[in-house]
């Protein structure tokens, strides 16, 4: 899919390219590493849309935090020094846009009957496994259990990286990670494990 | 290492390991089960997550409000309109749809307020073998273009209209008139000359008009051998 960079204002035409695949930066000095630049960019998008996508549990809104973390990954590129590095950079950039679209809008509140459905018992999964159903589950989990959860299994994050992300301790980390499959293994028909936290703050 | 320890470490991070857990896990088989089904866990959240999930309403088992009926029913009328609208308004062909994807990948043409000088329009038409009798100081925009397989003049004209975005396409020829509305922008197709010319424009101007002009102040200059 391209990125297509809303259009800008009149007077705005000595300013930066906005858009990652703009082909104008092909011209400008320095083309090749805005062109390599554009085409990482390109690669990752569909991992850090899937990421969004299990933020924001709505398309349209991941599709609008990508594009906007795009453009600012796009701004900031100088500050990206290790190309090894670019997929943790952006996904956090995806994360902090979300956590700031959050705060605007308000978009995890849910109503009170999402919140009765996921508090009401396990849901067995068919046996031969049931993706459907855990992608489900994993969607209905609370915001402060599924973002640590993503960092760690889809983004790679350690206990620590997300910590500092999320600025919490690396015990809340593990306290959140544990509790995240704890609620997912009761919904697949396993015993829940008793919580071994010892009560932990969640932050 | 505690039970609770180990379990903590496992059901946090399945995949850990470490001296002391390992230690653990050789003389406690309930930890050695735990940490397995918990590594079959997270075989399944991993494939679970690699998908993208499904819109929540989907498994709605809850009997629906009535105002959420109403909405799920101006939603379905809304989708049958937007269809219909993007059937109607589609781009007539796959040419229309490259030049919009095109001028959509060159957001910065729309927004060039100075004329171009002479030097840059000529530059922009060497080797597409036309003419343009408009003077420079209406042209805010003149970029030679790789357009399928040829280098095709795309400028902005600014019109009476507003700015028109006008790509030359000797190499495309189309049997009739095509116009297209996509991405916030009207166009048209004409067939010019030994090819073709696309208008485009945001928000208004009359893309017939223009294109009527255009056909009139592009030169086609006889092949060269």
């Amino acid at each position: 899919m391209r990125i297509i960079a809303a259009f800008g204002e009149p007077g705005m035409r000595n300013s930066q390219p906005e858009s990652p695949v703009s082909s104008i930066s092909e011209r400008l000095p320095g083309s090749e590493v805005r062109a390599a630049f554009s085409q990482l960019l390109e690669s990752l998008r569909p991992d850090l849309l899937r990421f969004a996508h299990w933020l924001a549990r709505d398309r349209a809104i991941a599709e609008d935090i990508v594009q906007e973390s795009l453009l600012r990954a796009w701004r900031s590129q100088d500050s990206l020094k290790d190309s090894g590095a670019a997929r943790a950079w952006l996904l956090t950039i995806v994360r902090r846009e979300h956590a700031r679209l959050y705060e605007r809008k308000r978009l995890e509140l849910v109503s009170l009957e999402e919140v009765a459905e996921t508090h009401a018992g396990p849901r067995v999964a068919q046996p031969d496994g049931d993706l459907f159903t855990l992608r489900h589950a994993i969607m209905r989990l609370p915001i402060e259990y599924r973002e640590p959860l993503v960092l760690q299994v889809l983004g790679g994050f350690s206990t620590e990286e997300i910590a500092r992300e999320l600025a919490l301790s690396p015990t809340a980390v593990l306290t959140r990670l544990f509790r995240a499959r704890n609620k997912l293994r009761v919904i697949c028909g396993m015993a829940a494990a008793p919580d071994v936290t010892g009560g932990e703050a969640l932050s | 290492m505690t039970c609770d320890d180990a379990r903590l470490s496992i059901g946090a991070e399945p995949g850990s390991t470490g001296p002391a857990l390992e230690e653990h896990l050789l003389a406690c088989p309930a930890c050695r089960q735990f940490r397995e089904e918990m590594r079959a866990l997270d075989g399944n959240i991993r494939r679970a997550l690699e998908h993208a999930p499904e819109p929540l309403t989907a498994q709605r088992r809850t009997a629906p409000a009535v105002w959420r009926q109403w909405a799920l029913a101006a939603s379905v009328a809304l989708a049958m309109f937007a269809a219909l609208a993007v059937w109607v308004l589609r781009p007539s062909d796959t040419l229309a749809r490259d030049v919009v994807a095109h001028v959509q990948a060159e957001p910065e043409s729309w927004l060039a307020t100075q004329h171009v000088d002479a030097q840059a329009i000529e530059a922009a038409l060497r080797g597409a073998g036309v003419e343009l009798n408009i003077t420079s100081n209406r042209i805010s925009y003149a970029q030679s273009c790789w357009f399928r397989g040829h280098y095709v003049p795309h400028l902005v004209v600014n019109t009476t209209q507003g700015p028109a975005t006008v790509i030359i396409l000797k190499h495309e020829q189309v049997s009739a008139r095509h116009t297209f509305h996509e991405a916030g922008m009207s166009g048209v197709i004409v067939p010019a000359g030994a090819g073709s010319i696309a208008v485009l424009t945001r928000g208004g101007g009359n893309v017939d008009q223009i294109a009527g002009q255009m056909e009139q102040d592009v030169r086609w200059l006889p092949k060269t051998s």
